[in-house]
């Protein structure tokens, strides 16, 4: 039946056939759902022994907080980590997809992943999305060619930088990083400047805040560093609790019940047939 | 007889109530190098013969043992290339799995789904029945499992188990080598020994492979100077 047929979407992949409707309600004045956004600040960059990527921990639904502490560094190979900005959704879906590929593509070669290969896997399937995946990505890592840190757009274009930053507060933390980025930089000198960077988007962009997550890799080893840095620790309620002290005392409880008033109307109308 | 005038179709049954070309396909696995696994207390072992068509051959580009997932490995008796389209198969099969319940796929699953692909070319047109038997062997939350899958696309579990040329030598040893509580080492000991017993020519760290799973639960392909430990030990 060709009911049928038009209902059933497409095989695989996304189906673009409401879009035009949604443009139009648009038009009409009708305001898209909000999604879980990650109003980020994102950074990587390479030192003298490989590539140091940071994120913060905030994820944002409009101007509410929805996760005070989510993860943004994900993982792609046990080599290569990437970290994502834009809608939360998008970027763990991507991601994990393309982790998963490089994982059966692992077995296949019998080799260790590349970057690059993770680079073109995402930016091949982004591309085909148009744009509407909205995923910004900072993707960083350690193969037998070297350190890389790519970034990524939505729309699938890629840079190969020496240091990147990305997400809203992405202006904030390339002001650090083009004060004091050099080439050569030691491990604790490069943990201090993404630190550093991070906390910059944290205290200076909204959509940015709480902690800060470090993921260093390095040739043969990468240490992920969840919570690096707590620098807005919460002041909680003490334990002890609250104590009020009693101002009032009750003398007595009486409950008066209202009169009803009914009305009774005479000779009404009978019920019409 | 009267069964090979249905010998031809696949999808036809025989008079005898036989699909002949799974019987065929039975044949060409009957005909491969011989393989065979052992399923110890803390592990598995298999093992397979690598001959090579000839001494120009570069060996080390064969690799008859592959693993499927990190805790799953398997080897094959039949047509090499048969397999490899298994492996691949399987592969991605054990990959969307855990991307769908984020949890490293039990053996007897992906045994279960490797077996359904194996039956899927016994009932459709165009297609051939795959020309591999492959013995399965992982370690799980179960403990140490060692499954067989038939062209057929039947699979069972095995204590210990032997396919290709030397089949029935190779059983009628396990059978009286095997015992419940042997260890790893003892079972690739034991299946050195087995595989020895139908060698032709000079056993070697370059003409076998073998392949474990001990309780770490990674699956490990032994490389030759490793075989060649283990044959020392066993002279």
């Amino acid at each position: 039946m060709s009911r049928f047929e038009e209902s059933a979407p497409a095989r695989g992949g996304f189906s673009f056939d409401l879009c035009k409707r949604n443009e139009m309600l648009m038009q009409k004045g009708l305001k898209p759902s909000s999604y879980l956004k990650t109003g980020t600040t994102i950074v990587g960059l390479v030192f003298q022994d490989g590539v140091i990527l940071g994120a913060d921990t905030r994820a944002t639904e409009g101007p509410i907080v929805a996760d005070k502490n989510c993860e943004k560094i994900h993982y792609m190979a046990p080599n290569i980590y990437c970290c994502g900005a834009g809608t939360a959704a998008d970027t763990e879906a991507v991601t994990d997809m393309v982790s998963s590929q490089l994982k059966l593509h692992r077995f296949h070669t019998g080799r260790e992943s590349r970057v690059v290969t993770a680079l073109t896997l995402l930016k091949s399937h982004l591309f085909s999305y148009q744009g509407h995946v909205s995923a910004a990505l900072v993707l960083g890592g350690v193969d037998v060619t070297g350190p890389h840190l790519h970034t990524i757009y939505p729309h699938g274009s890629t840079d190969t930088l020496p240091f990147a930053t990305m997400g809203s507060g992405s202006l904030a933390a390339m002001a650090i990083f083009e004060s004091k980025y050099r080439e050569g930089l030691t491990r604790d000198e490069g943990v201090k400047l993404v630190a550093e960077a991070i906390c910059s988007g944290i205290f200076n962009d909204l959509g940015s805040g709480s902690n800060v997550d470090v993921c260093v890799i390095t040739k043969g080893n990468r240490e992920y560093l969840r919570n690096y840095m707590l620098p807005n620790p919460r002041t909680y309620v003490s334990e002890k609790g609250y104590s009020f002290s009693k101002k009032t005392e009750v003398l007595l409880t009486k409950i008066t019940p209202l009169r009803e008033l009914v009305e009774v109307i005479e000779g009404g109308d009978a019920m019409e047939e | 007889m009267g069964d090979s005038q249905y010998s031809f179709s696949l999808t036809t049954f025989s008079p005898s109530g036989k699909l002949v070309q799974i019987e065929h396909a039975l044949t060409a696995v009957g005909s491969g190098q011989t393989s065979l696994g052992i399923k110890a207390v803390n592990g598995v072992v298999i093992a397979t013969e690598k001959k090579l068509p000839s001494i120009l051959v570069d060996e080390t580009s064969v690799q008859k043992i592959q693993s499927l997932t990190p805790n799953i490995g398997v080897v094959y008796s039949g047509m090499g290339p048969d397999s490899r389209v298994l492996v691949r198969k399987s592969r991605k099969q054990a990959e969307q799995y855990y991307r769908l319940y984020k949890e490293p796929i039990p053996v007897t699953q992906l045994v279960r789904e490797t077996a359904t692909v194996m039956q899927e070319f016994t009932q459709s047109g165009g297609v051939r029945p795959f020309g591999v038997s492959l013995l399965v062997a992982g370690y799980d939350d179960k403990g140490p499992q060692l499954y067989q899958v038939d062209p057929s696309g039947s699979y069972f579990s095995w204590k210990a188990s032997a396919m290709g040329k030397n089949v029935s030598n190779a059983k009628a040893f396990l059978e009286k080598r095997y015992t419940e509580d042997m260890e790893l080492d003892d079972a690739v000991h034991t299946a050195i020994l087995t595989l020895k017993e139908g060698f032709e020519g000079q056993i070697s760290g370059k003409n076998i492979e073998i392949g474990v799973i001990d309780s770490k639960r990674i699956f490990k392909v032994l490389s030759p100077s490793e075989v060649e430990d283990y044959l020392q030990e066993v002279e």
